[in-house]
């Protein structure tokens, strides 16, 4: 295993440097598009984290919807600089994407790399690529600094064409997790933590 | 122009004099553009509070902003930029784009929260209600929103503080896009701009729009987004400016008409300087008496004021115009002050009249007017004489004149014609159909209708606050105020339900009464009570025990707290609403009830009627409306008690009936006239129409007492016709001028006055004119002929003394001229003739045809000079009755020209016995 282990970088390394922009061209998926996704949630508020799981819709660079099916049913739309939340037994509110950095970040990073446009993505970030092209991170750190005061990086995990996780850690010490595609699918560890997620992420 | 060392040191002292007092004075004087000056000064509390909120109610200092020229993501972003960086702006107390923000309100008063949300009047904070708040905080920390609700939930997990933010904004919640204000089609982004400054003070509402255009400027960048500012304070600024504009163009172009008259009329530059030095003189006084009596002068009255320099010109002309040649101008100005004194009194005490009309505007316009025309006639009087050099030339003497003044003297007297014009006249006024007087203030307004249907319509979109109607409660203290209020809610819902109104706003909504807090106070839980309904509305949400320690801490505040009251409030964001819903007053405490979107009026009528006597509903235009028309009967009186002064002026300057009715015909004709022509045009009367009327008048006074002066001298009459036509036609210039303003008030004082000068001019030419002579011509009663009849017409005689004025000398046809010279010596039969004139006059009156006479003898006979051809205008033959009996008459003869004697001496005639 340990062995294993230290093969691996050498493995990397060898199966050749890893492009960025070719990585996120090809990532591109045609709109409208749709993705499962199981969300965790941390904060320091709560006992243990927060899980809900849906499908997110997406259908152009400043539109993406979340659509939670469970553990409640909510919808999340945003539109350019709307963002509406409408759950069931409640009526709907809406409030500006300037007001929640974080959800800016999500959208202007998942809509690019689902567009497989990385000057959209540069517009917005300064990005880090590591890895392979089968197991690829791509670190992205907000370009604007009032962004940065709220949402410190988001972390994207894939594997080949596929991306797997986005992690988004807030500059207050929270964290979100995303699993996308066949990971919202699998089994969460217990107990359900930021390292455990990340292990998850990084490993078939 | 004199070059006496006196005349030049007179004329240094006075410049000076004018310089320093002009500077000293426009040091002083403020300019204003505050309409309300010319409504009528409040008199009643109710009409105070009218007239503040026209001013500086809620209304009054909203300012729309509309941006567009973008996409909507894009304009949604310049206008949250603007606010930003407006926020600290010195000139606006608030601007809003819609956007709620958690930090507008200030930390002192959020533990206030639970004692402002009504949400606590039918919640308790027990395990219930908690357990359904915190199961859906979870739900919204888990969504997007739970970003920004995370910093804020463990100190309001309720959250009352957003229940609150969205309880203030309006009720008629404008279209979002975006997260900010947009019209419905989206394609403008609205804000709400409050100025500190009220509507009418031009100035800083210029700064304030000019700020808001800076920070545009700022925001945009280079994305080309336009933006309207709509409101009553862009209005005024647009309306100041515009009259300003107009009334500096116009006095440019009348000045340079006026100097072109001047040049055309004297032929001489000097004569310039001299009429302008009593312009000046009396544009100084009258702006010194207005700043020193009211400190602050309207931009009306300063406009008013300066074209009553085409009134002031008057005098002064009237001077220059009747120089002559052989008399001193001072004895000139002594001879005309009689009429020019009586025609400045009689405008001076109709203006007069206005200082007593109780409307601060009406009394500036009479203080400027009546120093100003009162300067320019004394200065004319006193002054002008003393610079002016003699004439070198008489101005009646021309031949245009005299034909056109013997045209006019062969036009038939118009007695009956005039009788039958005023007839017609005053049916066209009773009849027009519009009615009389002008009664909707908003056509006084220069503001261009599309701008007003811009603002109307923005104003719709944003659901402010209607401008017409208010409820107005009074109170003797703001917490009464505010109780009344919150009783009055229900109903107020109940009205916003039926779609009567769109929505209201009041200070209760803000701020509940100390009551109302108290009893919210009393249902907030104590800190055990509450610990433990929290830890068990807690199971079955992932909150960790103990994080709502803030929520407790800040309750247990809020059960200990004062009554939050409005004065605290005034400081915070939400002060600039307060202040204009809840003011306080000497005597109590008014409170607004502003509604948005009224849509059924009787209801709210019905409404307000039902609820009590210190609920009103106030009907600014209405309201607004009645007052102007009470006030309007009592300037009416003032003018008819001016009226009677005037007509007494005159009675008392000229004694005799016929005169004072030939004097005052053609001012009475023309004000019936100009009432018709303007009724008949379709006009409704305003303030400034009889404002111009009164001008009218007092200049067709002028124009008739100088006429009816002038009475049978020719020379006189010709002079003064001359005087007439060059002040008429200045006169004209101007206010043709002003005529053609788009400025409604400067265009109704200029067509009135334009048509008054006009139908002035005519009548006083054609009613004024004295009798026919009954003075039978020296021609019928001398023996001699043609034009051996020497002497042309009599100018005056009784018993003993007879005066004739010819001009013969100067003619070629002379039959006494030899070689074409008229000697001296011919002068004695000139003297012959006038004694028999005056032996034919005195016939005339016994009725006893004269007895034919011979001259026997002539004794120290004088003369003055060898030739008297060449003696310009008219000689002046007298002959005076020494000594008469039946057979044999002496006189004494005198021929002059001005000073000079040109033949004088004694003559005797023998009466022939025969018949």
């Amino acid at each position: 295993m340990l062995l294993a282990l230290t093969l691996f970088p050498a493995l990397c390394a060898t199966a050749g440097t890893l492009d960025a922009n070719a990585l996120i061209a090809r990532l591109a998926k045609p709109a409208p598009a749709t993705v499962a996704f199981r969300e965790v949630r941390f904060s320091s508020l709560v006992n243990e984290p927060l899980i809900v799981a849906g499908e997110l819709g997406y259908s152009g660079p400043t539109s993406l919807d979340r659509r939670v099916t469970e553990p409640y049913r909510e919808t999340v739309a945003i539109r350019g600089e709307s963002v509406r939340v409408e759950r069931e037994g409640e009526p709907p509110r809406s409030f500006g994407l300037n007001r929640a950095p974080e959800l800016r970040g999500l959208l202007s990073s998942f809509t690019a790399l689902l567009a497989g446009d990385p000057g959209a993505l540069e517009r917005s970030f300064s990005v880090a690529a590591n890895g392979t092209d089968d197991a690829w991170t791509l670190e992205l750190k907000p370009s604007d600094a009032r962004a940065r005061r709220r949402l410190q990086q988001i972390v994207v995990t894939g594997r080949a064409d596929v991306p797997q996780c986005f992690t988004m850690l807030t500059a207050n010490g929270g964290a979100s997790v995303l699993l996308l595609g066949p990971t919202a699918d699998r089994e969460l560890p217990k107990p359900t933590t930021l390292d455990a997620l990340k292990h998850l992420c990084s490993v078939e | 122009m004199k070059r006496t060392p006196a005349a030049l040191a007179l004329l240094t002292l006075w410049i000076a004099a004018l310089a320093l007092l002009g500077w000293f004075v426009q040091r002083q004087l403020v300019v204003g553009a505050d309409l309300r000056l010319f409504l009528p000064n409040p008199v009643t509390a109710e009409q105070r509070l009218l007239l503040e909120e026209i001013g500086e109610g809620p209304v009054s200092r909203v300012l729309v902003v509309a941006l567009e020229g973008a996409d909507a993501p894009a304009l949604a972003d310049v206008s949250r930029a603007l606010v930003d960086s407006l926020k600290q702006s010195p000139s606006f107390r608030i601007v809003t784009n819609g956007e709620v923000s958690l930090d507008a309100v200030p930390d002192e008063l959020l533990p206030y929260r639970f004692l402002l949300s009504p949400a606590l009047d039918t919640q308790q904070l027990d395990e219930n209600y908690l357990h359904s708040e915190l199961q859906a905080r979870a739900r919204d920390l888990a969504s997007p929103a739970g970003a920004f609700l995370e910093e804020w939930l463990p100190r309001d997990p309720t959250l009352e503080l957003l229940k609150l933010l969205q309880r203030w904004q309006p009720m008629q919640e404008p279209h979002r896009e975006f997260d900010v204000w947009f019209d419905r089609s989206g394609q403008r982004a609205l804000l709400l701009a409050i100025t500190q400054a009220p509507a009418f003070d031009p100035d800083r509402q210029r700064v304030a729009i000019d700020e808001l255009d800076h920070a545009l400027k700022q925001v945009a960048g280079d994305r080309h987004v336009t933006m309207t500012v709509s409101g009553a304070g862009k209005f005024s600024v647009l309306m100041e400016a515009r009259t300003r504009g107009q009334a500096q163009a116009f006095g440019t172009a009348a000045t340079v008409g006026m100097i072109l008259l001047l040049l055309i009329a004297y032929r001489s530059l000097g004569s310039i300087v001299l009429s302008s030095l009593p312009l000046a003189s009396a544009a100084v006084a009258g702006m010194a008496a207005v700043s020193a009596i009211f400190g602050t002068v309207h931009g009306i009255t300063l406009a008013f004021g300066f074209t009553l320099i085409g009134v002031a010109q008057d005098y002064p002309m009237h001077l220059l115009s009747h120089r002559r040649p052989d008399h001193e101008p001072v004895a000139i100005a002594r001879s005309l002050w009689p009429t020019l004194a009586t025609g400045v009194a009689s405008t001076c005490i109709a203006y007069l009249t206005f200082m007593f009309s109780g409307v601060t505007g009406l009394a500036q316009l009479a203080c400027f007017t009546v120093a100003s025309l009162a300067v320019a006639g004394i200065t004319t009087r006193f002054g002008l004489p003393v610079l002016m050099g003699r004439a070198g030339r008489d101005f009646g003497d021309s031949r245009f004149l005299d034909r056109l003044w013997d045209r006019i003297e062969a036009l038939p007297r118009m007695r009956w014609t005039a009788l039958a014009l005023a007839v017609i006249a005053i049916g066209v006024v009773m009849l027009a159909p519009q009615t009389f007087w002008e009664n909707d203030l908003s056509r006084l307004t220069p503001v261009p209708r599309d701008l007003l249907l811009t603002d109307q319509q923005l104003r719709s979109e944003l659901g402010t606050a209607d401008a017409r109607y208010l409820l107005v409660v009074g109170a003797p203290d703001s917490q009464r105020a505010l109780r009344t209020l919150e009783t009055l809610e229900p109903s107020l819902r109940a009205l916003v339900k039926s779609g009567a109104i769109g929505g209201y706003d009041d200070a209760a909504r803000y701020v509940p009464s100390a009551e109302t807090q108290l009893r919210r106070q009393q249902r907030l839980p104590d800190p055990a009570a509450l610990r433990e309904a929290l830890q068990r509305a807690q199971a079955g949400t992932p909150f960790r025990t103990g994080i709502f320690e803030p929520f407790v801490h800040d309750v247990e505040q809020a059960r200990a707290l004062p009554p939050l009251t409005v004065e605290k409030l005034r400081a915070s964001p939400l002060g600039a609403s307060i202040d204009m819903l809840l003011t306080q007053r000497s005597g109590g405490v008014t409170a607004l009830v502003t509604l948005s979107a009224v849509n059924d009026v009787a209801a709210v009528q019905a409404f307000a009627r039902k609820t009590g006597d210190n609920v009103r509903l106030l009907d600014i235009k209405d309201a607004s409306e009645q007052l102007v028309a009470a006030q309007r009967t009592r300037i009416l009186w003032t003018l008819a008690a001016a009226a009677v002064l005037l007509v007494g002026v005159i009675a008392i300057a000229l004694r005799s009936r016929s005169r004072v009715f030939r004097v005052l015909a053609p001012m009475a004709l023309t004000t019936v006239l100009v009432l018709a022509v303007l009724r008949a045009s379709g006009v409704s009367l305003n303030l400034f129409h009889l404002i111009a009327l009164i001008l009218a008048a007092g200049l067709g006074l002028d124009y008739a007492l100088f006429f009816e002066h002038a009475s049978a001298d020719r020379a006189e009459q010709r002079r003064t016709l001359h005087a007439v036509l060059v002040c008429s036609l200045s006169t004209l210039m101007v206010f043709a001028l002003l005529g053609l303003s788009d400025v409604p008030v400067l265009r109704a004082i200029g067509v009135t006055v334009t048509l008054g000068v006009i139908f002035n001019f005519v009548f006083a030419l054609l009613l004024t004119r004295p009798p026919p002579s009954s003075t039978p011509s020296p021609a019928a009663l001398v023996p001699h002929q043609g034009s051996m009849c020497l002497l042309e017409r009599v100018i005056e005689w009784d018993d003993r003394h007879v005066v004739l004025q010819t001009a013969s000398h100067r003619s070629p046809d002379n039959p006494l001229r030899m070689n074409g010279r008229l000697r001296a010596l011919h002068l004695c039969e000139y003297g012959a003739q006038a004694m028999a004139v005056h032996g034919g006059l005195r016939g005339t009156v016994t009725g006893v045809r004269p007895k034919p006479g011979m001259l026997v003898s002539l004794r120290a006979v004088q003369f003055g000079r060898e030739y008297v051809e060449e003696v310009p205008g008219d000689l002046r033959v007298e002959a005076e009755c020494l000594q008469a009996d039946a057979g044999s008459l002496q006189y004494r003869f005198r021929i002059t020209h001005g000073e000079e004697v040109l033949a004088e001496g004694r003559a005797a005639v023998v009466l022939s016995a025969n018949e």
